[in-house]
């Protein structure tokens, strides 16, 4: 056993060494993959968490009509503090509502604003965002109500957006494995190719299938291993570096299941390709 | 030792390589095959070595039907037949000591045996002083002797040459028979298939010969054949 331990390591690192330019060509093509994997990955978690957030920050406002007597504003507030689909409310005076109009509108356009003629303003959040509809739906031309105000076409066609944004991502990553499995896959093939002759004098000589076939697993196995350890720089490298927005940034457990993700990919890719490679060499 | 048991073999494009052959070969034997090319000769050792499997018959080597034997037990098979052929197989990057000693070293024989039997076996082809130097600083005769070394480190029960002189001159030739006879007087088993008239006719051994995949004549003191110049 150790003499085929020893056996094994100085084959795996003869042939990666022998054929360094294919070691070079097949490590740089799965860290190039890999990397594109990880940052895929990466931005679709980015991606489906500031969907999250912006989703949190959904808000329905009510807007009522600048004379509304108090028992129609209290009626929409008892009816809002019955939904249950309304989480949360907050009642807006006009006065409050006139300070904010300052601080959002141009100065000519406030300017002609008096609070009087402010609507008061109940800023509700929906327990699920798509809610915001019915609420929108519930309220509009209810008496003393100007008028129902909710994002809800820019969140669905943000949330559309993303979808179609995951998806892409998911089929690039996809696409980006297979072909680093298929070079891996030929690269190996090409390692044993050059080494036909050992392989076959092996055979001749009564070798273990497993004895032949271990070292190019290995080196499968360490290419697969050296182009995710590159991979894993490159993702950390655009996860440390890449100035994402508030929303978009990820915490360092993302990064860490991410870059596992890589590793894991690689490794499995690297032996099984050249594992899929060896097969038909063996084939007596 | 081994015995061909009404063994037929076609191969996938038709052509039959072996037609009913039943030969019993005794252990110790010295055996030539010989034939024109395509009678079967080839296909009869890689039958031996498993690297074919018959269509119908058995063959047994050693009491054991060998087609019999899963997959997996094949390379323990040939650890106890060594091989020669007509075009060396050496490993070329490999030194002489390097190729023998990887004979010993892929079925993971210790160190400690690799440097007992490599430099005992090259003196006995007599090629301790070329132990250092590659296979293409050698004469073909040098390297098919390294070829013999190899097949026979192992101590294997049988040896089959597949035409091992067919790129000999006639000096290089004898001595390659001489260290087959010599390797065949410590018990080993060996078939030679062969083209070389002069020296089948000169050993008198048994001779096997094969015709379309027949067996045509079996004698076991035999010559090459019969001239076919000659008009009887």
């Amino acid at each position: 056993m150790r003499v085929y331990l020893r056996y094994a390591f100085k084959e795996t690192f003869t042939n990666l060494w022998r054929n360094r330019m294919m070691t070079v060509a097949a490590v740089l093509t799965v860290a190039v993959s890999l990397s594109l994997v990880g940052s895929a990955l990466l931005l679709k978690q980015s991606a489906a968490q500031a969907s999250a957030q912006w989703q949190q920050g959904t808000r329905v406002t009510v807007w009522m009509q600048p004379n509304a007597s108090s028992s129609e504003i209290d009626s929409v507030k008892t009816q809002l503090a019955s939904m249950p689909i309304v989480k949360d409310c907050q009642y807006f005076t006009q006065a409050q509502d006139y300070q904010q109009a300052k601080t959002l509108l141009p100065a000519d356009e406030w300017s002609v604003l008096t609070p009087s003629a402010t609507p008061s303003s109940f800023r509700c959040i929906p327990t699920v965002p798509t809610d915001a509809f019915t609420v929108q739906s519930t309220f509009t031309n209810q008496p003393g109500v100007y008028q129902v105000t909710a994002p809800e076409q820019q969140i669905r066609q943000m949330n559309h957006a993303i979808r179609i944004l995951q998806i892409v991502f998911l089929a690039l990553a996809a696409v980006l494995l297979l072909s680093a499995t298929v070079l891996i896959l030929n690269t190996i093939r090409m390692a044993i190719f050059s080494r036909r002759r050992e392989v076959s004098v092996m055979k001749l000589v009564g070798a273990t299938n497993w004895f032949i076939r271990v070292p190019f697993i290995t080196e499968g196995f360490i290419e697969g291993l050296l182009g995710s350890a590159v991979a894993i720089l490159a993702v950390t490298a655009l996860h440390t570096w890449y100035p994402l927005h508030n929303e978009f940034a990820l915490n360092t457990s993302a990064l860490l299941g991410t870059n596992t993700v890589v590793l894991v990919v690689g490794v499995v890719i690297g032996s099984v390709g050249s594992s899929i490679a060896i097969r038909r060499f063996l084939d007596v | 030792m081994i015995r061909f048991e009404n063994v037929s073999k076609t191969y996938k494009n038709g052509t039959p390589a072996l037609r009913n052959v039943t030969l019993d070969i005794e252990k110790g034997e010295f055996i030539f095959l010989v034939g024109a090319s395509g009678s079967g000769k080839t296909t009869f050792l890689r039958l031996l070595l498993r690297e074919e499997t018959p269509d119908a018959g058995r063959i047994l080597e050693a009491g054991r039907d060998i087609g019999e034997l899963p997959k997996w037990r094949v390379p323990y098979l040939r650890r106890n037949i060594g091989c020669v052929f007509q075009d060396f197989r050496l490993l070329p990057n490999k030194s002489v000591f390097e190729n023998v000693a990887f004979a010993l070293e892929v079925i993971g024989r210790p160190r400690s045996t690799v440097e007992s039997q490599v430099p005992q076996i090259l003196e006995l082809v007599g090629l301790t002083d070329k132990s250092k130097n590659l296979p293409h600083e050698l004469s073909g005769g040098e390297q098919q002797r390294v070829a013999v070394a190899r097949a026979f480190v192992n101590r294997p029960l049988i040896l089959l040459a597949d035409e091992p002189t067919g790129n000999l001159d006639p000096a290089n030739s004898e001595s390659i028979m001489a260290l087959l006879e010599r390797i065949n007087r410590t018990g080993t088993t060996v078939v030679m298939a062969t083209h070389d008239k002069a020296l089948v006719d000169r050993m008198r051994r048994r001779v096997v010969e094969l015709d379309r995949g027949e067996i045509v004549r079996d004698q076991v003191r035999g010559v090459y054949g019969i001239d076919e110049g000659v008009a009887i």
